[in-house]
């Protein structure tokens, strides 16, 4: 009933606090060495996460669904093989309204065959029953109330001073929360590591002053990336904010993504 | 004052000893870096930065082949980043002996493969129609695209 | 690389309908069947444990013979509550991280803390007020290994004189009272995990907690009701009839209670039809058909309703033999077990059947072997009635006089 608890145990347990006590400051600094050590190696210099504030801004109609961002992400961030995408490419296609249905638009056909990691080859309407049909490059939405690190149990994720959602890989439990509360599907279990994994805005890039993978890859600079706090001289993103009307995904969630959407359709989500 | 009762004193005991030892274990058992910035491992913002880069970027290209890339700059493929096509860098940029694909550019239809989602401000060909069989480099100039050859009658 | 990825997607397409995000496109589903029995078995335990304190809060003298049961039941249940949490974890070694470095803003990090208060502050400390007299007389007339246990489980304290009993009874009164909202609490947070994801319509829903609440009343009784009938069956000993009545005039009321409040869940998911109600109606109409409608709607709810509410109408139960009773009564707990369990089931596998694009649903096959299978949950299913049953020989012996406020009359030698 009562879990068993005798003098002896208790001394027993007193000993060991009084070891620990003793023991654990000297393990301690033993530890602290040895990862200053092992972190300097090949780590960036001189970034102060709170002197940045990220976003980025993806930009509908520029986007002509070549897939080099997903398949530069995969080969960037060492994603595993298989379904574990941190961004991808959705395929929309709005078909006509059948005759006299009285309807705005007919079907709405939406896909993402591999991420569209490959391009989008096969067309499977013939283009005479498309309404309208676009692609949508999705990421983690670096939302401002970000449902994931709000349900994660132990601290393992969470929103980093500059604006990005990352997981401590050596710290997540694996248990799943995050990816369950994540609206946008942007996180995955990694089979290999057993920890939740998703985009980090390539942080080992822009801590080095380089732009993310996808937005380095990709030709038609459907994505823009910026920095809130040190805006460049003629920042794009402001820019391209002043002169489109940007929304976000999900809006009634109540998330407050940071990744702004211009020319998105209602079909989105 | 009176006695407490003997089974209250051992629950007492036994109340502090499982809270202490959780405050104990809890000293010893949380991470050094913990709520550096918030509740989290500081020191995996650093972890997580100090990954190795697969792909240079387009300024890195730029420290040795500044020909080549004057002239990108100068024609509608300028927004391209060289390793698009070229292939990820960073491994050449450590290495020069480490050489990166130049392409036979059937890489070219990636992109302008006529798909009736692609927006229409985007230049894109029927890959049946247009010089079927032939090597868009045959024509086209990569890093040139508007010199385009003397063929009027292109679809 | 392309080639493999582009393989492995191919032979996954055919278990997708619609579009699902790339990253929900994978073989089985995040939480299986584990999870199904995390929720499950926490439930038992809370409704175990209010039926235990019909007895001793709201003194319902009928219930006597089944309180220490009761509380039994709750504790060997109240074990295996974390496992399956535990081992569906990708990193399990990492668990206590939980305590260490709860984060408080997550249900499930509270959940650790509203556990370990369950356990230690309220089910051990009322067993031990419970059983303090038992077990110093029994640790004197006990001798060897069982004897030994006895001696330990007093931690020691030996004082069983008049004033000293007053004070257990006083405070295992007070614990009980604690008790009841401390089940509401375990329970309620349970369905919290679920209810506050807002990311999914089928769980994020202000009503959850309150649904898990009353299921695991129902489940709970259910349960006391079938481990009652079974343990005096294997004891050959005949079974206390008011007992059982009044067991199964509360499981009645408490499952008209579930029901209405599942009902109520419905009526608004479908007068509001929401965004995500086109799939939800989808899910009840084809995914989960078996399972909802006929599980946990009729097998679970319905036939049950109608077996316990026909013993309700007094005509009825006086004329009914006490044979037809017993039967009606089991009967009626197992189904409501299974009804339970398949409502867990629906809201855990179902909530994971479609996409949170809302545009496909997935479909998964469960594997017999693995730590996800078939068998695991069945282990795991099994594992709170193989403790059940060492604490029922520990601490319900027949060998074993017991001086117990609330002694199980029926199974007397």
């Amino acid at each position: 009933m009562k879990r068993p608890f005798t003098r002896r145990s208790l001394l027993g347990r007193l000993a060991a606090a009084t070891a620990c006590l003793v023991v654990a400051p000297a393990v301690r600094a033993a530890k602290a060495a040895v990862k200053t050590v092992l972190v300097s190696t090949g780590a960036p210099k001189g970034y102060d996460p709170t002197q940045h504030k990220w976003l980025m801004v993806v930009d509908v109609n520029r986007c002509i669904g070549c897939g080099l961002c997903a398949e530069a992400c995969k080969l960037e961030n060492h994603v595993p093989e298989g379904p574990f995408y941190r961004t991808w490419i959705e395929r929309y296609i709005i078909k006509k309204p059948e005759p006299g249905s009285g309807e705005t638009h007919g079907e709405v056909l939406v896909d993402s065959p591999a991420g569209g990691m490959n391009g989008f080859h096969d067309v499977p309407v013939p283009a005479d029953d498309i309404l309208q049909s676009f692609f949508v490059p999705k990421l983690c939405n670096l939302c401002e109330h970000s449902p994931c690190v709000q349900v994660c149990p132990v601290g393992a994720t969470f929103d980093a001073p500059d604006g990005a959602v990352l997981i401590d890989p050596k710290y997540c439990i694996g248990c799943g929360f995050c990816i369950q509360a994540c609206p946008y599907g942007c996180r995955f279990m990694n089979p290999v590591t057993h920890t939740a994994e998703k985009c980090t805005l390539c942080y080992h890039r822009i801590s080095r002053g380089l732009k993310p993978a996808c937005v380095e890859i990709c030709p038609t600079q459907a994505r823009i990336f910026g920095d809130l706090k040190n805006p460049e001289p003629d920042d794009p993103i402001e820019a391209f904010v002043r002169n489109n009307k940007v929304q976000v995904l999900k809006p009634h969630l109540g998330t407050e993504p940071r990744v702004l959407y211009a020319g998105i359709d209602r079909e989105v989500r | 004052m009176p006695k407490m009762p003997p089974q209250v004193v051992r629950l007492v005991l036994l109340t502090i000893g499982i809270v202490g030892s959780y405050l104990i274990a809890r000293y010893f058992l949380t991470p050094a870096s913990f709520n550096e910035y918030g509740h989290y491992r500081g020191a995996a913002l650093m972890e997580i930065a100090s990954h190795p880069v697969v792909f240079a970027g387009k300024k890195s290209c730029e420290d040795c082949h500044f020909d080549e890339f004057e002239r990108l700059g100068r024609f509608e493929h300028k927004t391209l980043s060289c390793e698009g096509c070229h292939g990820a860098g960073q491994a050449h940029t450590e290495n020069p002996d480490i050489r990166l694909a130049i392409l036979n550019f059937s890489h070219c239809a990636r992109c302008h493969e006529a798909n009736p989602s692609r927006p229409s401000w985007h230049k894109q060909i029927d890959l049946r129609d247009h010089y079927a069989g032939e090597a868009c480099t045959e024509c086209h100039v990569a890093h040139a695209p508007s010199q385009v050859p003397e063929s009027p009658e292109a679809p | 690389m392309t080639n493999a990825v582009t393989n492995i997607v191919v032979e996954l397409m055919p278990h997708f309908e619609g579009y699902v995000y790339p990253n929900e496109a994978t073989p089985q589903p995040l939480w299986s069947i584990l999870i199904v029995l995390y929720p499950y078995i926490t439930g038992l335990v809370a409704g175990a444990f209010i039926m235990a304190s019909l007895v001793r809060v709201f003194r319902v003298k009928a219930l006597e013979p089944v309180y220490r049961l009761s509380m039994l039941t709750a504790f060997a249940f109240l074990l295996c509550a974390p496992l399956p949490l535990l081992f569906h974890l990708g990193h399990p070694e990492r668990c206590l991280e939980v305590m260490m470095t709860p984060h408080l803003t997550s249900p499930m990090a509270i959940f650790g803390f509203v556990y370990a208060w369950y356990l230690m502050a309220v089910l051990l400390l009322e067993l031990w007020f419970d059983y303090r007299r038992d077990l110093v007389a029994w640790a004197e007339q006990t001798s060897g290994f069982k004897g030994m246990l006895y001696r330990l489980f007093t931690v020691g304290v030996t004082d069983v004189s008049e004033p000293a009993l007053k004070l257990d009874a006083k405070i295992g009164q007070f614990l009980s009272v604690v008790g009841i909202p401390s089940a509401f609490l375990l329970h309620g947070y349970v369905g919290f995990i679920f209810g506050s994801v807002k990311a999914n319509p089928w769980w994020g829903n202000v009503l959850m907690p309150i649904i898990f609440i009353m299921s695991a009343m129902v489940s709970g009784i259910a349960l006391c009701v079938f481990n009652y009938m079974v343990l005096s069956w294997i004891r050959r000993r005949s079974i206390d009839m008011k007992c059982l009545d009044v067991m199964g005039m509360f499981l009645f009321y408490a499952l008209v209670m579930d029901a209405a409040i599942e009902g109520l869940d419905w009526i608004h998911r479908v007068y509001s039809a929401e965004e995500g109600f086109k799939i939800m109606e989808y899910m009840a109409k084809e995914k989960l058909f078996y399972t909802l409608n006929l599980g946990q709607a009729l097998m679970g709810t319905l036939v049950p309703l109608l077996l316990l509410g026909s013993l309700q109408i007094r005509a009825l139960r006086q004329r009914a033999p006490e044979w037809l009773r017993r039967r009606l009564y089991f009967i009626g707990s197992v189904l409501i077990l299974i009804g339970v369990l398949a409502m867990r089931w629906n809201v855990v596998i179902g909530g994971q059947f479609f996409s949170k694009s809302l545009r496909g649903v997935m479909s998964y096959k469960m594997e017999f072997a693995g730590l996800e299978g078939w068998f695991m949950g069945g282990l795991m299913l099994a594992l709170p009635f193989i403790i059940l049953t060492v604490l029922i020989k520990l601490f319900l012996s027949e060998k074993l006089p017991s001086a117990g406020h609330y002694e199980p009359a029926s199974l007397k030698p």
